[in-house]
């Protein structure tokens, strides 16, 4: 397992088996280098010849460049985005799904190629968060509802993220 | 795992600690020995922020106990905290050349309860531009860690209960049928929806182990396969506390599901997909 959130550092520790198959592993890797040595001595030519063959490709493909990924036209989105989208217009989509036991604690909106939303949520109890899950899950304004962390102690204090499609 | 080197599995959750010692050898793993003992409620609550051993002496001789049992002291130790401490999130990263840990770092900053200064991070690449992260408090994770050291278990390695089982559950899925993994802990629960060998959603939330609660999971099941687009049936496969009972109801309620493994020894008192923390060991 490579995965580790430890926070302080253990020392390495190897048994005799663990050295002798490192030991075998080591004179295997140092025979495979000498015989992959020769191979590469042999075709250093042909490589050269290839990457000169790529780099005259490199150069023809960067003087072309593709309209959609030019900074102007991801900036045109996010300007029009901020006009067709404007933050009221979210929150008044918002309160249409919202039950009357659940406010919105906290609202980001990220303009990008799409309006993302972030929202802070505290629902009285774990029903009226669900309701309110359900609606946003079935209105037209909103996709791509994803539930994160929260938290049920007593009242339910949550995180959701979700996008905005009103866009007019 | 060292071959022929046992390794001791030390997992925690709300209403136990627990622990196996695993030997590893040329026919495959084998469970050598079990230990679990019991919390009272209060004891240890995982959470983001919040000090999770809230009762030290208990958890010290919960700890103790598993670790006499097991003959711990000198192993290699793999801790498995509780889900409910970590955000485990699967996040889109189009570009191929940045770090996993350090992207999963920029991404869930925002959101978490700390500083990201205060954050461990570990991710991994999942294809298809998706990265599997989990990210945890620094402060929480090293008060396990002191822990294990107060009982002589330490320096030891650290995972994630959820992570470890969710990477035993795929190993077993089929491959082309959609499956929705849940690894339930005592405080709360991770599900994952895989369709092949491929993730397509992966989310953390608060448990609730009131009446109903298979019901709820299979909503949030349903809700998953949506968010996935997924319309054919999804075959569920459930580990952790309350992981037999639950796949029985949701048999019965017409579902195909069923615990996530089983493991034959005679070592267990109980299910072993009832300890979400075991597969791991043997996948």
């Amino acid at each position: 397992m490579s995965r580790d959130f430890s926070t302080r550092p253990r020392p390495t520790a190897r048994s005799p088996l663990d050295l002798t198959l490192a030991a075998a592993g080591v004179l295997a890797l140092g025979w495979s280098s000498a015989c992959a040595h020769r191979a590469w001595r042999e075709s250093s030519e042909r490589r050269a010849r290839v990457e000169e063959a790529r780099r005259d490709l490199e150069s023809a493909r960067e003087r072309v460049v593709p309209a959609a990924a030019a900074p102007d036209a991801a900036f045109g989105r996010q300007a029009l985005l901020s006009l067709e989208a404007p933050p009221p217009a979210v929150l008044a989509a918002l309160a249409s799904v919202m039950p009357g036991d659940v406010r919105l604690d906290g609202l980001s909106l990220e303009y990008g190629a799409a309006l993302e939303l972030q929202l802070r949520v505290v629902a009285r109890d774990a029903a009226a968060y669900d309701l309110f899950l359900s609606r946003v899950e079935a209105s037209p304004l909103f996709g791509g509802v994803t539930p994160g962390e929260e938290n049920r102690d007593g009242e339910v204090r949550a995180l959701v993220r979700a996008r905005y499609e009103g866009v007019r | 795992m060292a071959l022929g080197r046992p390794s001791v599995l030390v997992a925690f959750d709300a209403g136990s600690v627990a622990g196996a010692r695993v030997a590893r050898g040329l026919r495959g793993r084998r469970l050598q020995s079990f230990a679990r003992a019991p919390l009272g409620a209060g004891a240890l609550v995982p959470a983001a922020h919040e000090p999770n051993i809230r009762r030290p002496d208990e958890v010290a001789s919960a700890l103790a106990l598993v670790a006499r049992t097991l003959a711990a002291p000198g192993a290699r130790v793999q801790a498995l905290l509780p889900d409910g401490l970590a955000r485990v999130a699967l996040l889109e990263a189009d570009d191929g050349a940045v770090d996993p840990a350090a992207y999963a770092r920029y991404r869930l900053a925002g959101s978490l309860p700390y500083p990201a200064r205060d954050a461990v991070v570990q991710a991994e690449r999942e294809g298809d531009g998706l990265v599997l992260a989990g990210i945890a408090s620094r402060t929480v994770v090293a008060q396990y860690e002191d822990a294990l050291e107060a009982a002589g278990l330490g320096p030891a390695s650290i995972d994630l209960t959820p992570l470890a089982a969710l990477g035993a559950l795929r190993s077993d899925a089929r491959s082309g049928s959609a499956t929705a993994l849940l690894v339930l802990g005592d405080a709360a629960y991770s599900l994952a929806l895989q369709v092949g060998r491929r993730l397509r959603v992966v989310r953390n939330r608060r448990r609730d182990r009131s009446a109903d609660e298979a019901v709820r999971l299979a909503r949030e099941v349903e809700r998953s396969a949506r968010l996935s687009g997924v319309d054919e049936p999804v075959r569920v496969r459930v580990v952790g506390p309350g992981a037999a009972g639950l796949a029985r109801e949701m048999a019965a309620a017409g579902r195909d599901a069923e615990p996530g493994w089983r493991i034959d020894s005679g070592v267990l008192p109980v299910e072993a997909a009832e300890l979400a923390w075991l597969g791991g060991a043997f996948a």
